[in-house]
């Protein structure tokens, strides 16, 4: 039994990190948004619904219309990554789609809280160059400043994964599309889509949890209402002390992005039968 | 250059970067014909089928189909469909969408369309496999739905990119016979590539020889292989057996001096373009035959022999295969019945079957020898 020992031995220090860093603050968590003023009950998630759901709504909203327009630009930087006939474009595009990868969500929040208000330096770059009056400026620091913050921060991992996938696409089948007369789009959409689809997904899903768990941008951002959990989950802890609410609130994100999840379970197990 | 040429291919030079792969290349091919281009790897077989499909663009040179210039167009407006050495079929398409896809291009109904690939199924053999994906299906079977594919598109010319290449030995010798039945069926014109001499033997009308981006020589598969027109050429064709001997040539007749292993020699010249001095001798394991040792004449006619002694035999069916040694040259020669290790034997080929070349041509560069040899072929080649 010595080697069976030595075996757990060696695999306890990773089990006891798992174990004490992950497995028990999210037991911790799920039992104590369960956990009201007179024992066990759902008086913390009544609470939760009461006072966020429209929070709730904003929240999926906003990470799913992010997602989409992710997919999108994701498959079309891509798709011309891959497809692009321009030499010299590609590689541009190549070197510059990277950056925003580089740079931490709050940093994000702040360069575009900078540049999109009212009197930042977009609608300053707007006025000066005469398309819009100084009284037609208007602030997007609001739901759609979120979803800027996101897709800015978010295409370029998705497009790494993408990317990544079209290259290693056999070209036989792209040019095999090509011979028999179909255009770039149609063979992004037609030939290429369809082979890199599991691995476009596995992006989406991984960009919607992180998008769900950002904190910085809608704080820095939108401060105001309907915000995300988020936001909701630090105002809960820091002004109340109120950790039910804040537990529930947690576990309806994790039931989101459980949701989401299942989604790619369920597409994955599909193509494997 | 024939006038009634179908496809032809004018001065053609293509390159990646700044590699030239060929240069001033000439091809004609005529309507109906099945042309292999045979080579090894890199000598710029795939490269010129890629250009004639328009994924390669030459840098000089002009590829015309019946007439009409193809140099600038798309690859799908060239009239002209590939067969990919990977087959490069869609996977999330099913069988019956992959061959269908190039028709649903041309904006055709879905119910001709579907007609059209039951068509093309039922001629394939595919039958009942339509709604398959392609990672479901045997390799035979994915070579048929990409020849399928090409088909479904009525292409004037059909390019195979060794699309046998991938396929088990046995199923291998059926496609082969398949591919060919089906494009004198549909009187298809046809280019395929290859590495595979007997594949080429086998399947072409005509086989053109490639080497480092040059045409060593082009013909019927009898004349490339019994009409070799330089030693490259021999060795590709499976002549291996080599030997430097020296004679002179004159009056329609090759004069091989005696030499430490063999008489002299009296062959008549029969078309080979030689000039006295130094010889390269060619001939294949089975053109040979081994007799045991005997008494050497003064003059052999219509035969060379060679004096050796057997060092190895074994058996790879058929004929024993034995490895005989003459003076510094290991040569590979078959017999009906096997000979002991160390016998004394003498190896006898006749003239036919023997391929000389002045021995100084294989070290100069190869254009002027080969274009002696290739444009006598050609001309054979044309009255076929």
């Amino acid at each position: 039994m010595p080697k069976n020992l030595l075996g757990l031995f060696l695999v306890l220090p990773a089990l006891a990190v798992v174990v004490l860093l992950f497995v028990v603050p999210l037991g911790a968590s799920v039992v104590g948004a369960f956990v009201t003023g007179d024992g066990y009950g759902l008086g913390n998630f009544t609470k939760a619904f009461e006072l966020y759901t429209s929070d709730v709504i904003f929240t999926v909203v906003i990470v799913s219309l992010s997602t989409v327009l992710i997919g999108l630009f994701s498959v079309a930087i891509g798709g011309y990554l891959t497809l692009g006939e321009n030499p010299r474009a590609v590689a541009i595009l190549r070197w510059l789609y990277r950056w925003p990868l580089f740079i931490p969500f709050i940093v994000v929040g702040q360069v575009l809280r900078t540049f999109l208000a009212k009197n930042g330096l977009m609608n300053n770059v707007l006025v000066a160059g005469g398309i819009i009056t100084p009284l037609q400026a208007i602030s997007f620091l609001d739901w759609r400043g979120i979803v800027i913050a996101f897709v800015w921060k978010q295409t370029p991992f998705v497009t790494l994964l993408v990317a990544g996938a079209m290259a290693s696409v056999d070209r036989g089948t792209i040019e095999a599309a090509r011979n028999l007369g179909a255009s770039r789009l149609r063979i992004l959409i037609e030939i290429l889509v369809p082979q890199v689809a599991a691995t476009l997904t596995v992006g989406l899903v991984l960009s919607f949890v992180t998008m769900m768990s950002v904190l910085s941008v809608p704080l820095m951002i939108n401060a105001q209402s309907p915000t995300m959990l988020t936001a909701d989950i630090a105002f809960r802890i820091n002004a109340y002390g109120d950790y039910g609410v804040a537990n529930a609130l947690g576990l309806i994100s994790l039931g989101v992005t459980a949701c989401v999840a299942w989604f790619y379970l369920r597409h994955s197990m599909k193509e494997k039968t | 250059m024939r006038e009634d040429d179908f496809l032809s291919i004018t001065d053609l030079s293509a390159g990646y970067g700044a590699t030239r792969v060929f240069d001033a290349l000439n091809l004609g091919i005529g309507r109906g014909e099945f042309v292999a281009l045979l080579g090894s790897s890199g000598c710029g077989k795939t490269t010129l089928l890629r250009s004639i499909a328009g994924f390669v663009q030459p840098s000089a040179g002009r590829i015309t189909v019946a007439g009409r210039d193809v140099t600038a167009l798309p690859p799908d407006r060239r009239g002209m469909a590939l067969v990919f050495q990977s087959y490069a079929l869609w996977p999330h398409m099913t069988v019956a969408q992959n061959i269908g896809y190039g028709l649903k291009l041309k904006g055709l109904p879905r119910a001709e369309i579907a007609r059209r690939v039951g068509e093309l199924e039922d001629l394939l053999g595919l039958a009942g496999l339509g709604q398959r994906k392609p990672l479901a299906l045997s390799g035979g079977q994915r070579q048929r739905v990409a020849l399928g594919r090409a088909l479904a598109i009525d292409p004037q010319i059909l390019l195979l990119d060794e699309p046998l290449s991938n396929l088990d030995a046995r199923i291998r010798l059926k496609v082969r016979h398949d591919i060919t039945a089906l494009q004198k069926r549909l009187g298809i014109t046809a280019v395929h590539v290859t590495h595979d001499r007997e594949e080429a033997m086998v399947m072409a009308d005509r086989i053109v020889i490639m080497n480092a981006g040059r045409i060593a020589q082009q013909g019927t598969p009898q004349e490339v292989y019994n009409r070799p027109a330089s030693p490259f050429v021999a060795a590709f064709m499976g002549a291996e057996n080599m030997l430097e001997l020296s004679g002179s040539v004159g009056a329609g007749q090759v004069m091989i001096d005696a030499g430490p292993d063999n008489c002299r020699a009296v062959l008549s010249l029969d078309g080979r373009t030689l000039t006295n001095g130094a010889f390269e001798v060619r001939f294949r394991a089975e053109a040979a035959e081994l007799l045991d040792d005997g008494p050497r004449g003064e003059t052999l006619t219509d035969a060379l022999e060679l004096a050796g002694h057997v060092e190895a035999a074994s058996y790879p069916g058929g004929a024993w295969r034995h490895s005989v040694r003459v003076g510094q040259s290991e040569l590979l020669v078959d017999a009906p019945r096997p000979f002991e290790r160390g016998a004394a034997v003498r190896v006898r080929i006749p003239a036919e079957k023997l391929f000389l070349f002045n021995a100084d041509v294989a070290s100069r560069p190869q254009t002027n020898s080969l274009h002696v040899g290739h444009k006598a072929h050609v001309l054979e080649a044309s009255e076929t």
